[in-house]
């Protein structure tokens, strides 16, 4: 304590915070990065490389090296390594230049594929990550799953069939549904039907389609559709969207007749005084937040208005079923209602 | 604190003033378990305090019970252990806030459940009522807070209520300990079987969903013959419950 | 029961759930409710219902008003404190006279009579004696204030609107707005806040609740903060406004808690509780006039037993613990001297002292009994006589000859004013930890909760000790 001068101990304490700082702060923390860099291994590599295959062969399109290491975000020659250890291990093989999955190699990649929905079903029921992040922390995780963790990860989600953007989960054995419908363009003005699937890649367009708020099992109904644009209607707002973006939509058209009520509004856009019917809940409230929110009363047909506006603003309290119950902002919004 | 219970029962026939005997915290040698079950804020802990004589705290706003706390009280020579639960809105859901609660109504096997409403908001209440009465046959309804029901200028027909829903309802106003002789009467009387109840079931469910549960529901029931509640545990391995997945599997229903 | 029949149950009940997809919950739901709908019709009838919740909305208008929310809400929390802090200055030094200053001195000479020895006399009367009967002295008597008007207003029905009015706040931190309502919890016990946030559904909230809850100043904290101030503040103005200083400083402390708990609850949900499934709802329950009597009959009864409880189970050893470390030489220095010898040159940086220090490590069961700690310990390190010997727990009649003594023992206004802000940022109390613990059922949350509070206290003082020196 000879040589105390509080200057001295104050800049001692800011380089070491600094310094602690540079190495933890979140995500870009060299610590973190470090740790990352440290986990690509060759497991990952070939995973990858078997997943990206399966997806091309899906869509019908062939691949080579050359467009392999394009789509492949690894190191060249770590790449040429895998692939040669994989054709050893007979996964892939080659037909010339062409590479083909085998039997063998297929079925890996659908159990990586599996994974990867099904951590997407998972976080989308039981997290609070937003959508723009679950496809990067699905493809972290369908590394990392064995196969009775997946089982019982399945298990735990009642044995999900679809993701939540709508693709379908391939069972254990393989085996995967159907999903229904067509693309949003293709449909005639006046169809209704429910969007069953929404496609998250490329990122751009997913991103776009989020920011307009547009989620899969909501109702729409087609009210124009032109080389330039589709309007659609779907719980209470009007969409517009370019045909590309639209593109990415799929939707499966209702044969009964379902009728989609026009004036339906969202309950964060009551107001005081206003009395309305709840019509539904917005299929974007999911899991446990949208069980509780049937299990107070939020119910079709019931008569709710607002009770108390709060003086910051939100959360607002409606008078529910001879209750007053307070909603924040963003779950008023995934309310649907009638006006009366 | 024993306060003098006044009420138009103490002279009737059947209530023995008596017979009752607030044990406090002490419930060695039970001969029935009562479990107390309802919405969050109707006054649960209030009658477990009116029966037991002990002071669980309550307050005014929902989720003041948190932990359920047990006490007795003896009737006619027979000894009742009460536990009074933290209040829940649903049983269908799987939060972790209502899991004390639900495991007790479904698996802590109480001999009578008291459900506690609020008359003031029957409607929102008979939600849970309707759903526990899947679960159990051995319940009764406690209409509480019926002193702000009259000051509201809400009446309810008891009788009918009772009828539609096959228990005894008892209307209450537990902090001025009103009703509570005709609860406790009523209470030993489900307890010892006098009264059998023939409760509600659940109508007016889609009908491919009837079709799924009657049809898991006979394949439960014939695996475990006498169990009261298949239907309920149809809805929830259709909702897929790992909680009760786990809990057949490893028998806990027998 | 047969293993491959259940499995075939189960198995049936997943293809039985793809094939009436994924509305069941919604049906059920609506299905329960429409049958409720129904006997509701047969049996209820309202006649003009408007009338009386009539008033409950005039009430719910005004509290939660744009204009008058906020003033209501301060107004009613600094009503509540200053009852608390000035009604039970009396209560307190009737109870320190007769506990501490009759009843002691008695013991002590009765022990004397009847020969015991002088370690079994000072281990039992000075040591777990005094520690309970001090405890005793400072928390029944806030507590007694405190809990039976916090509990008229929770039977009112007043405090859902306090999580309605600030929920927006906790919305932007990441947390929930019933955490006002532990938080509030919080300034009686610690523990029962913990206990409490399971009103919080949302699992991500509630850890935030539950780990924020330490920065609610508890019971134990209130009268060293009350204490302190007194002293140390309250003498830097002049007389007539040194009851004024000490309760806005006190209420700065308080206010200083939530800051902080508003900031590290940001800072939790933004990072380590990133992704964690948030939900909110909040019922306001209609007012109901309190019954005033009962209420304060039974917190007060039920106040008293768990106070007197935790005294004898907690400090009770704590006492013990003392008087047996100032009484147990290594070399010709006893262990407490040894200790805050060691510890003085840390204690420095962050404008404290060493004897603060060990006295935090003993007071770890109980936060009641760092002050008494404190005393002893400065007695026994600056030699001047004012207490009764090695270890031996007290307190000193008047605030004066309390404020002497510290400064004798090397203190300053810095170090009252760090005191005050690690009394409000270090470790919760064991009994919290425990309790965390069974929550959380996490050892690494409870370790989090238990050690980021204290780092956050460190680096707090140590700053303030740093800008201090340079400035003043
Ligand atoms: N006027 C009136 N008030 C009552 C009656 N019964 C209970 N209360 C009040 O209602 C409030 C809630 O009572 P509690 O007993 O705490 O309710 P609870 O059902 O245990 O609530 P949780 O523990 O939150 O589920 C308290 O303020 C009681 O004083 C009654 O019969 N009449
Ligand atoms: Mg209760």
């Amino acid at each position: 304590m000879n040589n105390y001068n509080p200057i001295t101990a104050l800049i001692l304490f800011f380089v070491i915070t600094g310094f602690l700082f540079v190495l933890f702060r979140p995500v870009k923390g060299w610590f973190w990065i470090v740790k990352k860099n440290f986990k690509s291994n060759e497991k990952i590599i070939i995973e990858d490389i078997l997943k990206q295959l399966y997806h091309f062969e899906n869509s019908g399109n062939r691949v080579d090296m050359k467009t392999l290491v394009q789509v492949l975000d690894f190191n060249n020659s770590r790449i040429v390594e895998a692939i040669k250890k994989m054709t050893i291990n007979d996964l892939i093989y080659f037909e010339s230049d062409i590479l083909k999955l085998t039997e063998k190699g297929r079925e890996y990649a659908l159990k990586i594929v599996r994974v990867h929905r099904l951590w997407e079903r998972y976080l989308a029921d039981k997290t609070g990550f937003s959508k723009t992040e679950w496809h990067d922390r699905a493809e972290l995780m369908e590394h990392q799953l064995s196969y009775d963790e997946t089982e019982r990860l399945s298990a735990h989600l009642g044995h999900p069939k679809f993701d939540p953007h709508g693709d379908p989960i391939p069972t254990k054995t393989g085996k995967m549904a159907n999903v229904n419908g067509v693309e949003l363009p293709l449909l005639p003005v006046n169809t209704v039907g429910r969007i069953t699937h929404i496609e998250d890649e490329p990122e751009v367009i997913y991103k776009q389609i989020l920011a307009e708020n547009i989620h899969i099992g909501s109702l729409i109904r087609v009210t124009e559709n032109n080389p330039t644009r589709i309007v659609f209607l779907s719980e209470g707002e009007e969409f517009k969207l370019a045909p590309i973006v639209a593109a990415n939509l799929t939707v499966a058209p209702i044969e009964k007749e379902v009728v989609l009520e026009d004036n339906i509004a969202r309950l964060s856009n009551l107001k005081e005084h206003e009395n309305a019917k709840i019509i539904g809940i917005s299929k974007e409230s999911r899991g446990e937040s949208r069980r509780r929110l049937l299990d107070l009363g939020f119910v079709k047909g019931a008569d709710i208005s607002i009770d108390l506006k709060n003086p910051l603003g939100e959360p607002n309290a409606y008078l529910i079923k001879g209750t007053s119950i307070a909603l924040r902002k963003d779950q008023a919004a995934k309310i649907l209602i009638k006006k009366e | 604190m024993e306060t003098k219970i006044k009420s138009a029962c103490e002279t009737c026939a059947y209530f023995n003033a008596e017979g009752l005997k607030k044990l406090g915290i002490n419930t060695e040698n039970f001969d029935f378990v009562v479990a107390l079950a309802g919405n969050p804020n109707t006054g649960k802990s209030t009658v477990f305090n009116a029966l037991t004589g002990l002071r669980q705290h309550t307050g005014n706003w929902p989720g003041k019970t948190v932990t359920r706390a047990e006490g007795g009280f003896e009737y006619n020579t027979q000894k009742y252990k009460l536990v009074d639960l933290p209040g829940t809105y649903s049983l269908l859901s799987t939060s972790e806030d209502e899991e004390a609660a639900r495991d007790f109504i479904l698996f802590g096997k109480p001999n009578v459940t008291v459900i506690v409403a609020d008359a003031n908001r029957l409607e929102r209440n008979l939600n849970l009522v309707l759903q526990i009465l899947e679960i159990t046959d051995k319940a009764v309804l406690c209409l509480n807070l019926m002193d702000e029901a009259k000051r509201n200028n809400i009446t309810i027909d008891e009788r009918s209520l009772a009828r539609d829903l096959g228990i005894p309802v008892v209307p209450t106003s537990a902090r001025y300990n009103k009703g509570i002789p005709e609860l406790i009467q009523t209470i030993s009387e489900i307890a010892n079987g006098t009264i059998v109840c023939k409760p509600h079931r659940i109508k007016n469910v889609p009908e491919n969903i009837e079709k799924a549960v009657k049809t898991l529901t006979a394949k439960i029931e014939k695996e475990f013959p006498s169990i009261p509640n298949s239907r309920w545990i149809a809805f929830r391995l259709l909702e897929g419950d790992a909680h009760i997945i786990n809990a057949l599997k490893s028998g806990e229903f027998v | 029961m047969n293993k491959k029949n259940i499995d075939n149950i189960i198995e049936l009940s997943n293809d039985l759930r793809w094939q009436i997809g994924d509305d069941f919950h919604d049906n059920l739901t609506e299905s329960i409710y429409a049958d409720a709908a129904n006997i509701v019709k047969g049996t209820v009838r309202t006649k003009d219902s408007e009338k009386h919740f009539r008033l409950d909305s005039k009430i719910d208008k005004i509290v939660t008003s744009k204009a008058f929310g906020f003033p209501i809400m301060f107004l009613i929390l600094g009503t509540v404190l200053w009852l608390t802090i000035v009604g039970a200055n009396y209560p307190s030094s009737m109870l320190a006279n007769l506990l501490l200053d009759t009843i002691h001195p008695a013991l002590k000479s009765g022990a004397e009579s009847i020969n015991m020895p002088w370690w079994l006399d000072g281990f039992l009367i000075d040591g777990v004696y005094l520690a309970i009967a001090w405890v005793v002295a400072v928390m029944l008597p806030p507590m007694a204030i405190f809990f039976p008007m916090f509990t008229l207003l929770e039977d009112f029905g007043y405090l859902p609107r306090v999580a309605f009015n600030l929920d927006s706040l906790f919305k932007k931190s990441g947390a929930h707005g019933k955490q006002a309502l532990t938080m509030s919890m919080g300034f009686g016990c610690n523990a029962a806040g913990v206990v409490a946030t399971r009103i919080i559904d949302s699992p991500r909230e509630r850890l935030i609740a539950i780990i924020t809850n330490n920065f609610s100043l508890c019971n134990g904290r209130w009268p060293t903060q009350i204490l302190i101030a007194t002293i140390f503040i309250g003498a830097v103005v002049t007389d007539s406004f040194s009851s004024l200083a000490s309760l806005l400083a006190v209420i700065a402390i308080a206010v200083l808690g939530m800051a902080f708990m508003f900031t590290v609850s940001w800072a939790l949900s933004k990072t380590v509780l990133k992704g964690e499934v948030s939900t909110f709802n909040l019922e306001l329950p209609p007012y109901r006039p309190p019954r005033f009597w009962k209420t304060i009959y039974t917190s007060l009864i039920d106040r008293t037993l768990i106070v007197l409880w935790r005294a004898v189970v907690f400090a009770a050893p704590a006492g013990a613990v003392i008087w047996l470390i100032s009484n147990i030489h290594i070399g010709n220095e006893s262990m407490a001297a040894w200790a805050i010898h060691s510890l003085d040159g840390f204690g420095f940086l962050l404008g404290l002292n060493g004897v603060i220090l060990l006295a935090y490590v003993v007071a770890i069961p109980a936060n009641e009994i760092v002050i008494p700690t404190i005393l002893m310990l400065t007695v026994l390190v600056t030699g001047i006589a004012g207490g009764s010997g090695a270890g031996v727990m007290f307190e000193l009649d008047s605030m004066h000859a309390t404020g002497d003594l510290l400064r004798a023992g090397g203190w300053t206004l810095l170090t009252a004013i760090n005191l005050m802000l690690f009394s409000l940022l270090h470790n919760p109390c064991s009994t919290t930890i425990y309790t965390i613990y069974k929550e959380t059922k996490s050892l690494k949350w409870t370790i989090f909760a238990s050690v980021m509070p204290v780092i956050l206290g460190f680096v707090v003082t140590f700053l303030v000790a740093q800008f201090w020196r340079l400035f003043f």
